[in-house]
């Protein structure tokens, strides 16, 4: 679904990302752990193009898209994204939130949208809160809106951008079921968090990065119980206290 | 989310409160006196004269069509300039930036009143001799001289205006720009449905502010040959002695200017409220004067 061949990534002098490659088969959770400042979030905005790799390529369902004739915006229509800061319209509403890209980038009529953004309201849990702006949301409201906001592209995969890391600690539970629901459904998805539970329980596969390169790959319990790499062993350790 | 802010406006005082209503009775009871009875004992002059004020509606009216007329002219221009340079400032562009830069910075530097001067000089030169003949073939040049002065002010309001809508730009966060972009719109359709419904609802409150600074800023067009409502008044002023009513009257035609301006002024800052009220938006409250 999600091909990565060996993605350098520079800001000035500072070499972000140092040749990552890795697939993301249809219907896989991964799960992306690593220190602050190791590359996670770049690489997570390089496959929805946010940001654009200096070299390398990236693959979505076959199509390499990080080249000339692909435009930008189809490719963003293939991944939804999530934030850890929610990033939901201040001046809409959560239905609006939800119903602008329908409507704009897909085309939609006003009432089909709506239909659909109050279906994808309920599923995450919200349809009493449609009418309500950001701003007289909670933090675990707004992230669950922007869930619903990307989910309603009907997007291929779903990018995760350490979800609950900006959360108070009472909501990040309620975001966590609805990915873990989402993970459950089948979604493909690309999840950078330091959510243990989330790992544990959801991810197919877990891959550690570090100073822009992944150094270990494996499920839960082989990245958690039984790390090989001496990084991952001292990353592993301070997470898990 | 709390939206309290560390300062709040205090409710003015209750006028049930028995103290504040007798204030007020006070107030205007002494009011009355000095302009219906002292003044005009101490004068020998009466504020109902008809004669008098029937002169000066004449001149009242005249002055106050001016007034709107250059308000018109230079209201709408300014804001229209104010939000393209506001915009242009916020580009990433050196050639949209580095320009707005330099308006804002000339026409906020300048008195307004030294702008209305050069405009007022030099202002009919700038317009070439062809187009002139063509379009505004009726006007005396002077007349002219006055609408670029008018012009110019509204030049000299857009400075601030790009300001304050340079700072509504500002105030989108980056990551909602990031979100729409996630979402696949494209760069024009962020800007419509994004950034500018965000820009408008957070720069409306200072703009009101702006806007009644450039209505009374009209009044400056009285010192070249403007024709509004403080130059219409002194005019007249200017002919009371020989036409012997008391001088006294400069009193009672000025505080009748100053009530003019206020109450216009407070008009279109009310009407900007309501309709800040009508676009209101939790988490978008703006700076509220």
């Amino acid at each position: 679904m999600i091909r990565v061949t060996d993605i350098q990534k520079h800001f000035g002098a500072l070499h972000v990302l140092r040749g990552i490659t890795f697939e993301v088969k249809k219907g896989e959770a991964i799960v992306i752990i690593g220190p602050s400042g190791s590359g996670k979030s770049t690489l997570l905005r390089c496959i929805n193009l946010l940001v654009e790799p200096d070299s390398g390529q990236v693959f979505i369902d076959g199509v390499q898209v990080n080249r000339h004739g692909i435009r930008h915006e189809w490719v963003r229509e293939q991944v939804g994204m999530v934030f850890q800061s929610f990033n939901l319209f201040t001046h809409l509403t959560a239905i609006d939130n939800v119903t602008l890209g329908l409507i704009r980038v897909k085309g939609m009529s006003r009432d089909k949208a709506v239909e659909k953004a109050r279906v994808l309201l309920a599923r995450v849990g919200l349809a009493a809160k449609a009418n309500a702006y950001p701003a007289e949301l909670s933090g675990g409201q707004q992230q669950r809106v922007a869930i619903a906001r990307a989910l309603a592209m009907d997007p291929k995969a779903m990018l995760f951008d350490e979800p609950t890391s900006a959360l108070d600690p009472e909501y990040i539970r309620e975001v966590l079921d609805v990915m873990t629901a989402l993970a459950r459904e089948g979604m493909t998805m690309i999840v950078v968090t330091h959510e243990m539970g989330f790992a544990s329980n959801a991810a197919s596969r877990i891959l550690f990065m570090d100073a822009g390169k992944i150094v270990e790959e494996g499920t839960a319990e082989e990245i958690f119980q039984h790390p090989k790499e001496e990084r991952t062993r001292a990353f592993v350790s301070k997470i898990l206290r | 989310m709390d939206t309290a802010t560390a300062f709040q406006l205090r409710e003015p005082p209750k006028l049930v409160a028995g103290i504040t209503l007798i204030h007020l009775v006070e107030m205007v009871v002494a009011g009355l006196l000095m302009a219906f009875v002292i003044l005009p004992a101490i004068f020998d002059f009466s504020l109902l004269s008809a004669q008098f004020w029937g002169i000066y509606t004449r001149f009242y009216v005249t002055g106050l069509f001016g007034t709107f007329f250059y308000v018109a002219l230079a209201l709408p221009l300014s804001v229209v300039l104010g939000f393209l340079m506001g915009w242009a400032r916020v580009s990433r562009l050196r050639i949209f930036s580095w320009p707005a830069s330099l308006y804002v910075n000339v026409f906020r530097g300048l008195p307004p009143l030294i702008l209305v001067i050069f405009a007022s000089l030099f202002g009919t030169s700038l317009i070439p001799q062809a187009i002139l003949d063509r379009f505004f073939a009726g006007f005396r040049r002077g007349d002219i001289a006055v609408g670029i002065a008018a012009i110019a002010i509204g030049m000299h309001s857009s400075a601030y205006q790009a300001e304050i809508f340079r700072a509504g730009f500002q105030s989108v966060p980056k990551g909602q720009v990031e979100a729409a972009q996630a979402l696949g719109l494209r760069s024009w359709q962020r800007m419509r449905h994004v950034i500018l419904p965000q820009t408008f609802r957070l720069s409306l409150p200072p703009l009101g502010n702006e806007v009644a600074v450039l209505i009374k800023d009209t009044s400056i067009l009285a010192a070249i040959s403007g024709i509004e409502l403080v130059a219409k008044s002194r005019d007249l002023l200017g002919i009371l002695p020989a036409s012997g009513f008391p001088i006294v009257w400069i009193f009672a035609v000025w505080t009748v200017v100053a009530l003019t301006y206020f109450v216009i002024t407070y008009t279109v800052t009310r009407g900007l409220r309501l309709l800040e009220r009508r676009f209101h938006t939790p988490g978008l409250e703006g700076i509220s004067l």
